[in-house]
């Protein structure tokens, strides 16, 4: 079932920006889902489920290439969101919700498996080891796979420097393609807000890297 | 960064060019900066190949999983979190020290060897208002300050008399 973001009534990019009305998240089709979940409503908890495992499974393997991982944080993902719905409070989309946690469920698993492990041969997924034995030399002036996978271990430990909230902003705004405005309604934060947010999560995986490559 | 550029900034990474960054090292350092990191976070979007379907029967399974779980206690940000596995070891280890500090304090207060040596190395020595002075030699002493009978007075001059 497609679980894209598409369903959700997003303002449309290109239009007046400041004057915008806020996305009111307490009165949409969304909101009265969650409603009937926190009534204990179990179908209303699979539609949910079905709505967003597309999306969750996306996220998860677009962190963490591995197809066998993903389901099981995607299980765990929906596992949360049970036990938490009945404190969800509105203020942002579910999606953003949702994806918070999707991205926290994955850096709690980088944790425990311990992030510089991604980079050792026991915890590439098959697709990884493929690419890598296919990569040898780069000839097509595309970046070597061993390359990109340091690289994503490094953007990975860098995000680990920053908060939930800035790491949750930066990666819907530059992985899932967000607008400012988008960010503004799904989170209902003000679009200035979410700009200077942003520029200091910048700033800080900037500083991140420079102390990273003091110590390397 | 200078504010030509930061008020900017996510038009800049997005491709606009602003006059101000061809003569200002500073900022068009920190920009170049900004868009690798922008690269490498595009570089964490699953692959178009990438089929976002879970195998079938995956409501069962995250069914299944809440139900082995059950709610979310307190104790699992102890068990879950470092933080609280940190607070936890350090809350353990502080009882221990605790209890080993008790237990030893106790001990030696209760064993009449110990108090007795404790008693015999440390001679009270009294200074008479008027008399002579006078050492003390404290046995044991009770609680209840029956300390005559286990005491040794020796009358400093009585001693040297004789």
């Amino acid at each position: 079932m497609d679980g894209s973001i598409g369903i959700l009534p997003f303002p449309l990019a290109g239009e007046g920006t400041r004057a915008r009305p806020r996305v009111d998240h307490k009165n949409s089709d969304e909101a009265a889902l969650v409603r009937r979940v926190q009534a204990r409503d179990e179908m209303a908890f699979r539609e949910i489920v079905e709505r967003y495992q597309s999306k969750v499974f996306s996220i998860i393997y677009g962190i963490l290439r591995n197809r066998n991982d993903a389901e099981d944080i995607a299980q765990q993902v929906f596992a949360k969101v049970y036990f938490s719905l009945k404190n969800f409070d509105f203020r942002s989309s579910l999606l953003t919700w949702i994806y918070k946690i999707t991205v926290n469920e994955c850096y709690d698993y980088l944790r425990k498996k311990r992030v510089r492990k991604l980079v050792y041969e026991s915890d590439f997924s098959q697709e990884d080891a493929q690419r890598m034995e296919a990569s040898e030399p780069a000839i097509d002036g595309a970046v070597p796979a061993d390359t990109r996978l340091a690289q994503r271990d490094l953007i990975l430990k860098l995000l680990s420097k920053v908060s939930e909230e800035e790491r949750t902003l930066i990666l819907m705004k530059e992985v899932e393609g967000h607008s400012v405005e988008e960010l503004a309604g799904m989170t209902g934060l003000n679009e200035n807000t979410i700009k200077v947010k942003l520029f200091r999560t910048r700033q800080k995986l900037l500083k991140a890297a420079g102390r990273l490559t003091r110590i390397r | 960064m200078h504010r030509e550029i930061r008020d900017h900034i996510e038009n800049v990474l997005a491709g606009s060019e602003p006059e101000h960054l061809a003569g200002c090292e500073e900022c068009c350092s920190e920009v170049q900066g900004m868009q690798e990191h922008t690269a490498l976070l595009r570089e964490l979007r699953a692959p178009e190949s990438f089929v976002a379907e879970p195998r079938a029967g995956f409501y069962a399974r995250v069914m299944e999983r809440i139900e082995s779980e059950g709610p979310i206690s307190i104790w699992n940000l102890f068990i879950e979190s470092a933080f609280g596995r940190r607070i936890a070891v350090a809350s353990m280890a502080l009882a221990i020290l605790l209890g080993v500090y008790l237990v030893t304090s106790e001990r030696s207060a209760d064993d009449p060897m110990i108090a007795g040596q404790q008693a015999q190395q440390q001679p009270l020595v009294v200074v008479g208002e008027d008399g002579p002075a006078r050492v003390i030699m404290q046995m044991d002493q009770s609680p209840a300050g029956q300390s005559s009978e286990d005491a040794v007075l020796a009358d400093l001059v009585t001693y040297r008399e004789q």
